[in-house]
């Protein structure tokens, strides 16, 4: 049994840390179309993200397994689940980049004008910093989420825990003790980050400890 | 483009029956789910070391594993220990439990957000611990929460999409067999989708408005 | 204004709170060192010193609020003991003989201001939805807040808000009233309404402890200055006399940074 869930293992990592990355790659244009004073670009970017978040990601998954073919190519189960996961994760953390920029006081940004920097300064040296040590708490929250998400992946066939899980409680009728072991793996990953995201959090604010 | 209408109005009436199914699925979990997380929120911080250890268990299981997993640990599980209750039953179970587990959290944050002054000012007053909790404590945690309660809600429904593995014939499983039998995956999938986000969506813009007017008021 | 009547238990010459040999601290920070006071009947008592002396500390541990780490409180009878777990009902009859009225008035937001001074009576005295509500009203009218009654209270201003505390507080018929700072959250303008309604208060014969920093308040209706500092009182006695000619240095300290801002 635990050999189902260990074969399971490395592609819940992978399909995980991928959909991350490209979640959060994808999300700084969206945060720029949130934050944009053009009235277009901001409906859009609203639109996109509302879609995005009101759609479960299981019926995204399907429409790019089943739904895209261009001529002849159709995405692999792996492809439509990275891809899928990490558009849908690009919404949720468009709107907590949002989030933690606004958060960001006023007075930071008058003072970077007054002094005269270029955008790209004020963006790099002040908010950037700021924005990273901001996000931390909603960011990692968000990543251990998206590690119980990846398990929508075993939908469209991806054989990661819960696929292994599953198939295995079909073949072998020890439906409970399986899903408990799962469920005990996920807590289990989960801590880490949890872990991570505290480290990252004290280390932080020491360095603007006033 | 066509094809998106054809397949809509052909399997249209499958479809909405299907959302009938999950949102009833959803309900239901909710119905039974917030009671149970009240109890919970309570039940993590209690004294009594039996009822907290079983809360903490029920809420850090709840949180930490994916619905699917609770979903596919009823479907499965539950025969095994020689219960059968119909897939609508095993979800619904499963999906109580992860909203017994998130409003939990979610409610014990409202209560311990209560301004401390006013729970000092009934007991200056001489209420008892139990009106305290009942007159003001509850009715303004809930009050604080409700607004990631609803949040919650919303993701609850879409989680009914999963349901589809453990043979709920919620909006999803349908979606599915349509495209399966016609081959129309893409229209199918896309009307499904549309219309979960016919629901999601002002649910969401609601929940924004409610945080709105009760930090107003508070 | 009317006057304010609420029932007179007057057996003059009686104590009222006795607090005894009040000791706290919070690790190694020593709030209150060797406290000791005796409010009589009808009088009222005004608490002045500088932040930090362990004035609010003293008030909020006579209706344990704060637990002391020793020493005595009697309020009406009813005596705790520190140290020992209190019983709950002599710590009940305790704080229903005690009413308080705090800084930031505590009022229950999510309540009209009707419910706010009903809700307690019903629920601490027993009484029936009707009889609290008259009661209520009779409070609310003699403030001249009656219009106020089916409004919540983030409708009112500040001062409105505290003359409610005060209504909701009375309302449960305390022997003593016990009040925290009651005018420091309030424009100076808007604190006078409420020093108004003290007064009033005073002249009926409620017996009153307050913790303030509006001298002339101490000065001309205090019965009795205490003048506490660093954890202990330093002075006690007529207002008028400390005013004038404070024995303690400390006390001249102080009364220079107040009275010269």
């Amino acid at each position: 049994m635990l050999r189902a869930i260990a074969i399971g293992l490395p592609l819940t990592v992978l399909v995980t840390i991928l959909a991350l990355m490209i979640g959060t790659v994808v999300a700084l244009p969206i945060v720029a179309g949130l934050r944009s004073k053009n009235r277009i670009l901001w409906l859009m970017s609203r639109a996109l993200v509302d879609l995005l978040r009101g759609v479960p990601p299981v019926v995204w998954l399907f429409i790019l397994y089943y739904g895209v073919s261009i001529g002849a190519i159709r995405l692999t189960a792996l492809q439509a689940g990275v891809l899928g996961l990490g558009v849908v994760a690009a919404a949720y953390l468009a709107e907590i980049f949002r989030g933690a920029i606004s958060s960001i006081p006023k007075g930071q940004w008058e003072a970077s004008s007054a002094l005269g920097f270029h955008r790209a300064t004020v963006w790099s040296r002040v908010i950037g910093p700021q924005t990273a040590r901001a996000v931390v708490p909603a960011y990692t929250t968000f990543a251990i989420g998206l590690l119980k998400d990846s398990s929508i992946a075993s939908s469209i066939g991806v054989a990661e825990i819960v696929f292994m899980s599953s198939q295995y409680a079909r073949q072998s009728g020890e439906g409970i003790m399986v899903f408990f072991v799962a469920a005990g793996v996920y807590i289990l990953l989960s801590v880490p980050l949890g872990l991570l995201s505290r480290h990252l959090d004290v280390k932080m604010r020491k360095a603007v400890a006033r | 483009m066509n094809n998106l209408v054809d397949v809509a109005i052909q399997f249209g009436p499958t479809l909405f029956d299907g959302l009938k199914v999950s949102l009833t699925l959803t309900l239901l979990s909710l119905a039974f789910g917030l009671p149970v997380g009240l109890v919970f929120a309570f039940g993590v911080t209690a004294a009594n070391k039996t009822f907290r250890y079983v809360s903490v268990f029920f809420v850090e299981v709840g949180r930490g594993a994916p619905a699917l997993v609770l979903l596919q640990l009823m479907y499965y599980g539950l025969p095994n220990a020689d219960i059968t209750l119909s897939s609508l039953a095993s979800a619904c179970l499963a999906l109580t439990w992860t909203t017994a587990a998130y409003s939990a959290e979610l409610i014990r944050g409202g209560i311990q957000s209560v301004p401390p002054g006013e729970v000092e000012g009934s007991h200056a007053l001489g209420m008892s611990y139990r009106d305290c909790l009942r007159f003001v404590v509850i009715p303004q945690g809930l009050r604080i929460a409700l607004p990631s309660l609803m949040g919650f809600a919303v993701l609850l429904f879409q989680a009914t999409s999963l349901a589809y593995s453990v043979a709920v014939p919620e909006l999803m499983s349908q979606a599915y067999s349509i495209g399966s039998s016609t081959f129309q995956y893409l229209p199918v999938f896309i009307i499904a989708g549309l219309l979960y986000a016919a629901i999601s969506i002002p649910a969401t813009w609601l929940s924004v408005y409610a945080e709105r007017m009760l930090s107003r008021h508070l | 204004m009317e006057q304010l009547m609420i029932e007179p238990n007057i057996r003059t010459g009686t104590t009222v709170v006795q607090v005894k040999n009040l000791a706290k601290a919070y690790g190694s920070n020593v709030v209150l060192r060797d406290v000791s006071l005796s409010v009589q009947e009808g009088s009222v008592t005004a608490m002045i010193g500088p932040s930090g002396a362990g004035k609010s500390t003293v008030l909020r541990c006579m209706n344990l609020l704060e637990q002391p780490d020793s020493g005595e409180i009697e309020i009406d009878g009813h005596r705790i003991v520190a140290g020992r777990k209190p019983n709950a009902k002599n710590l009940a009859a305790l704080r229903r003989s005690a009413g308080m009225v705090f800084q930031h008035f505590n009022l229950f937001p999510h309540m009209t201001v009707l419910r706010n001074v009903s809700l307690p009576q019903e629920r601490v005295l027993g009484c029936s939805r009707d009889e609290a509500n008259e009661k209520s009203m009779e409070l609310l009218k003699r403030m001249g807040l009656a219009e106020k009654a089916d409004q919540y209270p983030s409708r009112c201003s500040g001062g409105q808000q505290q003359r409610i505390a005060i209504a909701r507080a009375l309302a449960l018929g305390p022997r003593v009233m016990l009040f925290d700072e009651p005018t420091s959250a309030l424009d100076p303008e808007v604190g006078v309404e409420v020093l108004e309604v003290m007064k009033e208060l005073a002249s009926t014969g409620m017996t009153m402890v307050v913790v303030t920093h509006e001298m002339a308040f101490a000065g001309s209706v205090a019965d009795e200055l205490v003048v506490m500092a660093d954890g202990g009182i330093i002075e006690k006695g007529e207002p008028g006399q400390i005013l004038q000619d404070p024995q303690h240095d400390r006390t001249r300290r102080f009364l220079r940074a107040v009275l010269e801002r």
